[in-house]
């Protein structure tokens, strides 16, 4: 390894140099996460990182302020911050760097916060464990980074614990606490993956806007390449552990010279309806919702209750081969329409038909015979399986509660037509990848054979790939199953590409229901403004450098 | 405020439930504190019969109920048989020998466990982790009455504490630093072996929750902007994982008053442990109900606590 020390001007920031990464199993074999990447990043510069889920995008963020986790190991492989080697400092001179030297935005804000800390002080912290200065001066400094963050009132941020912020907010506060010491690099390993659009755009503006003026080297790590148009001068594209392809953002996004890179900048190809059905027209109604309301009483243990209207009297018809997407900012009650319509939820007042049949003046126990014709397939796949059973049980378990005959022969043929293969029905959920978590979901939420199908944002965190097949999947599994598809997301984009119909919600009702394109084209409410405005801006970044 | 004002009020309704279950149970029970005096040739039926209507025995339940209740509410908390003397001063002093002892190992337990766990989470796996597991199993599997026998035995042939009592014979000429000195070494033995019984548990509770909230991504995030390992597990990882420790704590100052019966009775510690015995060996009903109330009391109040606590921890119970 050369050991010159090059003066300050002429190193980067960032070095990596044939980086490796090594994970061990539960076998005790070491397996390559990351083989021989390098990249370099110079200072004011924004760098992409592009791959799918588990392309070793995070595990090279992990690596670089030696953040791996007990089983990981960097095998080979250098990283310079600054002309300094990071690869064998100890932990005690790692902790030193990271913060004062690179700072790290995290990706989930709303885990990434201690709960039980004021927000101010978790970025005053940083200060104090780096630079020693006295508390009162750590708070001026966190005080000076929140007010960089383009909040309106960075007094009432300091004080506010984590619950208290929104998604947008908390990112602010993580964005705040990276840069707080000035670090030279920063990395944000998918800092928008969790917010909605016209928030992530947002953020990635401030972002943009933190790069120019503390000239940052920032590494920004996403599967969606839309989001790393919008401020990525060069790209890295991973696969498999291996950089596939790097260069300037307009080459690589323009003419990508791998077929890895051309599959992952596909946009989701809009489904051509297979049986030409045109959903809502002349079909027959399914679900009939009536001015549906849903009040959420916040009560306090040692204060006032305080009423939050989620839903305020929607209403929505939906036909039986429909398909359609419900989308809306975060707090819209999109999450709550559909865990009513699920009968998950027990609504305040109105009226969900599902052919003639009012369900929220059935009792009880009547419901109940309902509730398997209505299956919701939950965001969080992870969440959402019980971590014990095989992949097997997982799509058995509803039909064992529902007496049905031949269950393991229906689970075996349900998992095959999702796309999971009889060799891994014996196989313990937590051992599934994340694309096959969600197609078990979806398997599990057929075997009752529902007459309506709701997704609560099924393409969260996916790939546009991964995206793109199951979105595919979903429409050959409506042709075959014929149920109603009523999905939720807060990405208009992705929503209208699979739907046949949108409506958008906010403040718990409906403002507008229209064909996705016409939507696009002309959004007649305020709110559905919004949110094309922010689909567009995002999308538009992409286009702008793809055209 | 009113919240506590309102969990008092439920706390009353709780005590006298069961009062009312604890005299409900007594009188199902055989006899009474005049049985074994029925029993003895020299003590002539006319005067056990008399003595009945002095106490009001003869009276049926309800009636008896109700005039415990009034001795209550006048703070006497009715009348012991065995000792001829209102329960309630005989209960206070001690109740509050009890309360020396129990709060004494309670302090004991926590300050050595807390501290155990949180450095036992940090470095699970490691020998000395797997040493602490070990020594908290043994404690756990170890009865109090092994423990206490134990300790007996040590200081009897050691002589290097007193082996039973509260204080020496000749404490009242002490001065008070000689008082305390003297009440510290009694107090020693017992406070120890119960530290002894109650430290696996809090052991054990505080290193998974603070093993949990290493784990969480909060932690991890703070990590990565350096926090350095000691801050992590005290200043994020401790305080996240308050919530069950705090329950906990609950837990244990409801069990303050009758924790330390059995080591009370073996290491003779003038506590109720010992009242308690003598009380239920003879009948002496209004002192076993006093006792078992003030168990009660102290269930409503550590509940509380724990919820006062919980609040004052963490933010998002505040809900604000």
């Amino acid at each position: 390894m050369p050991e010159n020390r090059q003066p300050a001007e002429a190193v980067n920031p960032l070095e990596v140099r044939d980086l490796s990464v090594c994970y061990r199993g539960v076998h005790g074999e070491w397996a390559p996460v990351v083989e021989e990447i390098g990249f370099a990043i110079g200072p004011g510069e924004a760098l992409g990182l592009l791959g799918e889920s588990g392309c070793g995008k995070t595990t090279t963020a992990l690596a670089i302020p030696g953040l791996l986790p007990a089983n990981g190991r960097v095998v080979r492989g250098s990283v310079r911050l600054d002309g300094r080697e990071l690869v064998g400092l100890s932990e005690r001179q790692l902790e030193g760097v990271r913060g004062a030297g690179i700072g790290l935005v995290a990706q989930e804000p709303a885990l990434a916060l201690n709960p039980v800390i004021r927000v101010g002080e978790q970025v005053a912290e940083v200060v104090r464990v780096h630079r020693r200065l006295p508390w009162r001066r750590c708070r001026e400094e966190a005080a000076r980074a929140l007010a960089e963050m383009g909040f309106a009132d960075p007094g009432r941020i300091f004080a506010s614990y984590p619950h208290q912020l929104s998604g947008g907010e908390r990112q602010r506060v993580t964005i705040a606490r990276a840069l707080v010491c000035q670090p030279p690099v920063v990395i944000a390993d998918e800092p928008t993956a969790s917010l909605d659009t016209a928030v992530s755009v947002e953020i990635l503006a401030l972002l943009r806007d933190l790069v120019e003026r503390h000239r940052l080297a920032l590494l920004l790590i996403s599967h969606d390449p839309r989001v790393l148009a919008a401020i990525a001068g060069r790209v890295v594209v991973m696969r498999a552990g291996r950089i596939v392809e790097q260069g300037p953002r307009e080459e690589v996004f323009r003419q990508p010279r791998h077929p890895y890179t051309e599959s992952l900048l596909r946009r989701l190809t809009p489904p051509t309806p297979t049986d030409g059905a045109d959903p809502g027209s002349g079909e027959p109604l399914l679900l009939d919702v009536r001015g549906l309301r849903k009040t959420y009483t916040l009560r306090r243990p040692f204060g006032a209750k305080r009423a939050v209207d989620a839903l305020a009297g929607v209403d929505l018809a939906v036909g039986a081969s429909a398909r359609l997407a419900l989308v809306g900012r975060s707090g819209s009650g999109k999450s709550t329409l559909v865990r009513c319509l699920a009968l998950l939820e027990e609504p305040d007042g109105g009226e969900i038909r599902l052919g003639g049949q009012d369900l929220v003046a059935l009792p009880r126990r009547q419901r109940a015979a309902v509730r398997p014709g209505l299956q919701l397939v939950f965001q969080d796949p992870a969440a959402a399986l019980n971590p014990r059973f095989s992949a097997l049980d997982a799509v058995e378990e509803p039909m064992r509660l529902q007496k049905m005959e031949d269950r393991r022969q229906r689970a075996l043929e349900l998992m095959e037509q999702v796309g999971l293969p009889p060799a891994l029905a014996s196989r313990p959920v937590p051992r599934l990848s994340g694309g096959q978590k969600r197609r078990l979901l979806l398997a599990r939420a057929l075997a009752t054979r529902p007459r309506v199908l709701f997704l609560d944002e099924p393409f969260t965190g996916l790939d546009l790939p991964l995206q793109t097949q199951i979105a595919a999947l979903l429409l050959d599994l409506q042709a075959s199953y014929r149920f109603a598809l009523v999905l939720v997301s807060h990405d208009l984009d992705l929503a209208g590409s699979l739907a046949g119909e949108v409506a958008v919600l906010d403040g718990g009702r409906i403002v507008e229901r229209a064909a996705p394109a016409d939507l696009l084209r002309r959004p007649r409410h305020p709110a559905s403004r919004e949110l094309v405005d922010a689909a567009r801006t995002l999308q538009g970044k992409m286009d702008g450098v793809v055209e | 405020m009113r919240y506590v004002a309102s969990r008092l009020g439920y706390g009353l309704l709780l005590l006298l439930g069961v009062s009312i279950l604890s005299f409900l149970l007594a009188d199902l029970s055989p006899g009474d504190a005049t049985a074994e005096m029925r029993l003895n040739p020299r003590i002539s039926p006319g005067a056990v019969a008399a003595l009945r209507v002095r106490y009001g025995l003869d009276r049926p339940l309800p009636v008896r109920y109700v005039r415990w209740l009034r001795s209550v509410a006048s703070g006497e908390l009715g009348w012991s048989v065995a000792f001829d003397a209102p329960v309630g001063p005989l209960l206070w002093r001690r109740a509050g020998n009890t309360l020396v002892l129990a709060v004494t190992a309670m302090i004991l337990a926590w300050i050595v466990a807390v501290p155990a766990g949180v450095w036992a989470a940090a470095r699970q796996g490691s020998w000395g982790d797997r040493l602490g597991l070990a020594a908290s199993a043994v404690l756990l599997a170890v009865s109090e009455l092994v423990l206490a026998l134990l300790g007996l035995a040590l200081a009897a042939s050691t002589g290097l504490l007193p082996a039973g009592g509260m204080a020496s014979l000749d404490y009242d000429a002490l001065g008070g630093w000689g008082r305390a000195r003297d009440l510290a070494a009694h107090l020693a033995l017992p406070a120890v072996v119960l530290a002894l019984s109650a430290f696996p548990v809090v052991h054990r509770h505080v290193r998974a929750a603070v093993a949990e909230a290493l784990e969480s991504p909060f932690v991890q995030a703070a990590r990565g902007n350096g926090i350095p390992r000691r801050r992590l597990l005290w200043r994020h990882a401790l305080p996240a994982a308050a919530k069950p420790l705090v329950s906990l704590l609950g837990l244990s100052i409801a069990g303050l008053l009758s924790g330390s019966v059995l080591v009370e009775v073996i290491l003779s510690w003038p506590g109720l442990g010992p009242l308690l015995l003598q009380a239920i060996l003879a009948r002496d009903l209004h002192v076993v109900v006093g006792a078992i109330l003030l168990s009660s009391v102290f269930l409503v109040l550590g509940n509380l606590v724990a919820d006062l606590l919980l609040y004052w921890v963490d933010p998002r119970v505040r809900g604000t």
